[in-house]
């Protein structure tokens, strides 16, 4: 059976786009529109893997991200950043809440800039779901 | 002791030896002599300042020794004896300078008054003396004084950095400090009692001065304004200007004006302008560069799947990545729309049209994306408005704007138990405008992003939104001769409104 790999993210482009990559190579796409939908189908669907989009209304990726690392069921499934915020933004952001008082987290397993090539972001996916 | 000093000349023994014990009795210290010739001698050794001397005399006598002691001496006081009824004698001594002259029989009241008189005349003349030298003194210190002061004030106005001109009451130039060498391009020589004030300053401030000077009243000076000059060279050299006239009294004595150089100021004001303008191009183009790649994500993910619907004959994907592509290739439209508008002046295309009717498309136009995010798009008429006639354009574009933004508010609102809706209302608000009004009850803004609304490019929708619409839509407002009004509360909501007047002879 195919894999499920969950998309976060509120543009219709990135998910229409990243649905196609997906079903393409043979996963299980699962949408969700906000971080905090997102959450609710991560605990609900377990996917293989999640693709992550940072600014978006309701809850963020940042944010999105945090509570996946600290929920223990959750914090092994490997997490793909894909956003138009450059990497040290996001980590930035991150650190920035750690020193608040929040937990500290891992970076994310992978961290993609937007625009993103099809046959990369392949790639990426592939290294952590086999 | 030395004022006390007394020569007593006499050929009579008799009559020094008596006198001797009676001047000596009053204090005074008698040089006897017998002689004029001794008498001469005595005075040169002693210098006493009072003779005492007898006119008839043998060899050297009286007068002469009088005309001697006056010759070297003249401060010296010589009081003449002369034979009674001698008036002869006792002129011409008084005209070879003597103090005074006593009869013979000298009486002792007669000689002391006459002494008395010589030592007062003395008194006072070394009084008279001290005073001199006192006053001499004083001079000099005031000249030293004057001088210093004057000194101190030419340092002062050498070393200023300010320009500074003065000329006299003719206006001929007579001060012109380095600072105003470093202005003028002129050499102090060169200008000098040989310009007048005409020669240099521009024409504005020249008249000023020449009005200032031909009424030779009471003005006042000119506080400080910026103008140019022209230096030597020709050049302009732009400046802060100050000057007045001097008055002595009432009376114009000449003129004063003060420089300052603007050159360097206006070059690193230049250089913050450059600077300020590069870094706000430099901040214009990164956020644009990031709005078009994510166009540019949108018409790529569009090709991609339009390549696989093509590959595979899937016509749902052929469908999905075509409008993917079609509505990235609007969202390029709009955005170059909106830099054209934000960076061209344009005047409203005023027609006939039924703002209603506008408000309607734009509600029709936004229906779609409000109900897919369960937001309740309200529609609030005002059927009092009818034809007008205003720029229908203009009013689509802005509602449009503030209807995507009220919807965006929702979408980004925390509260998700909320029942959001927007409200777009149009009123008729007197014979000259109509108001439009979007209001929702989404995010709200708190006061540092409602401060910078209207400020290019600044978005709080991260990489979604240009920064443009509302520049663009307060542009078009303002060209259109209205006004626009935000309120807004964080949590609650906001409430754009624009007053938009129309015109009464529709064509």
């Amino acid at each position: 059976m195919a894999k499920k790999i969950l998309t976060v993210d509120d543009d219709p482009d990135i998910i229409a786009f990243v649905k196609t990559v997906l079903e393409e190579n043979g996963y299980a796409p699962i949408i969700a529109r906000n971080g905090e939908a997102g959450l609710a189908m991560v605990r609900q669907e377990k996917p293989a893997l999640v693709i992550l989009d940072v600014l978006m209304p309701k809850q963020s990726g940042i944010r999105m991200y945090r509570e996946m690392r600290y929920d223990e069921e959750l914090k092994n499934i490997p997490v793909v950043v894909l956003s138009g915020i450059a990497k040290r933004t996001f980590l930035r952001s991150q650190e920035a809440l750690t020193e608040f008082g929040d937990q500290p987290v891992p970076e994310p397993d992978a961290y993609i800039e937007k625009p993103v090539e099809p046959e990369e972001l392949a790639e990426v996916i592939k290294k952590f779901v086999s | 002791m030395n004022e006390k000093k007394l020569l007593l000349v006499d050929d009579e023994e008799a009559i020094v030896r008596v006198l001797s014990i009676s001047l000596k009795s009053d204090g005074y210290n008698v040089i006897p002599a017998h002689s004029g010739q001794e008498g001469l001698e005595l005075f040169e050794k002693n210098i006493p300042p009072i003779v005492l001397t007898d006119i008839k005399m043998p060899g050297m006598d009286g007068l002469e020794l009088l005309r001697r002691i006056k010759n070297t001496n003249p401060d010296t006081e010589v009081i003449v004896i002369t034979g009674h009824g001698d008036m002869d004698s006792a002129i011409e001594a008084l005209r070879y300078g003597a103090s005074d002259f006593i009869n013979k029989p000298v009486r002792d009241e007669a000689l002391a008054i006459a002494l008395k008189r010589a030592r007062e005349k003395i008194a006072i003349r070394n009084q008279l003396t001290a005073y001199t030298n006192d006053l001499e003194h004083m001079c000099q210190i005031a000249t030293e004084e004057v001088r210093r002061k004057s000194d101190f004030q030419d340092k002062l106005i050498t070393s200023s950095n300010d320009g500074i001109v003065a000329t006299d009451e003719n206006g001929d130039i007579v001060t012109f400090n380095p600072g105003a060498e470093m202005i003028f391009g002129y050499s102090r020589l060169e200008v000098v009692r040989k310009m007048k004030f005409d020669d240099l300053y521009p024409e504005e401030i020249a008249e000023e001065f020449r009005s200032g000077f031909r009424r030779k009243r009471d003005m006042k000076g000119w506080g400080w304004k910026e103008v140019a000059i022209l230096n030597k060279n020709g050049m302009k050299v732009p400046v802060r200007f100050s000057g007045t006239l001097l008055y002595e009294k009432d009376t114009v004595i000449g003129s004063v004006g003060f420089f300052q150089d603007l050159r360097e100021i206006k070059r690193l004001q230049q250089e913050l302008v450059n600077s300020e303008r590069l870094a706000a191009i430099g901040q214009t183009v990164a956020r644009l560069a990031h709005y078009i790649k994510n166009i540019l994500t949108g018409l790529k993910g569009g090709t991609y799947i339009v390549n696989i619907g093509l590959d595979k004959n899937d016509e749902d994907k052929l469908r999905t990545g075509w409008s993917m592509v079609q509505r990235n290739i609007e969202r390029v439209s709009y955005l170059v729309m909106d830099l054209l508008t934000y960076s061209k002046e344009r005047d409203p295309d005023y027609q006939n049209c039924y703002p209603n009717d506008i408000a309607e498309d734009v509600c029709e136009l936004m229906e779609g994306k409000a109900t897919q995010n369960q937001i309740s798009l309200i529609r609030d008429f005002d059927h009092a408005i009818g034809e007008l006639c205003m720029d229908p354009d203009a009013i689509h574009r802005c509602l449009l704007n503030f209807v995507s933004n009220a919807i965006d508010a929702c979408l980004f609102d925390l509260d998700l138990e909320k029942k959001w809706e927007v409200r777009v209302k149009t009123e008729y608000v007197n014979d000259s405008a109509v108001k439009f009004e979007v209001s929702d009850n989404g995010s709200g803004m708190t006061s540092e992003v409602k401060e910078k609304l209207f400020t290019a490019f600044f978005s709080t929708k991260g990489g979604k939104g240009t920064g443009l619409g509302l520049l663009v839509t307060q542009k078009l407002v303002h060209e259109h001769g209205g006004k626009i009004e935000v309120t807004s509360e964080p949590g609650r909501g906001s409430t754009f409104t624009m007053i938009l007047p129309f015109r009464k002879n529709a064509k």
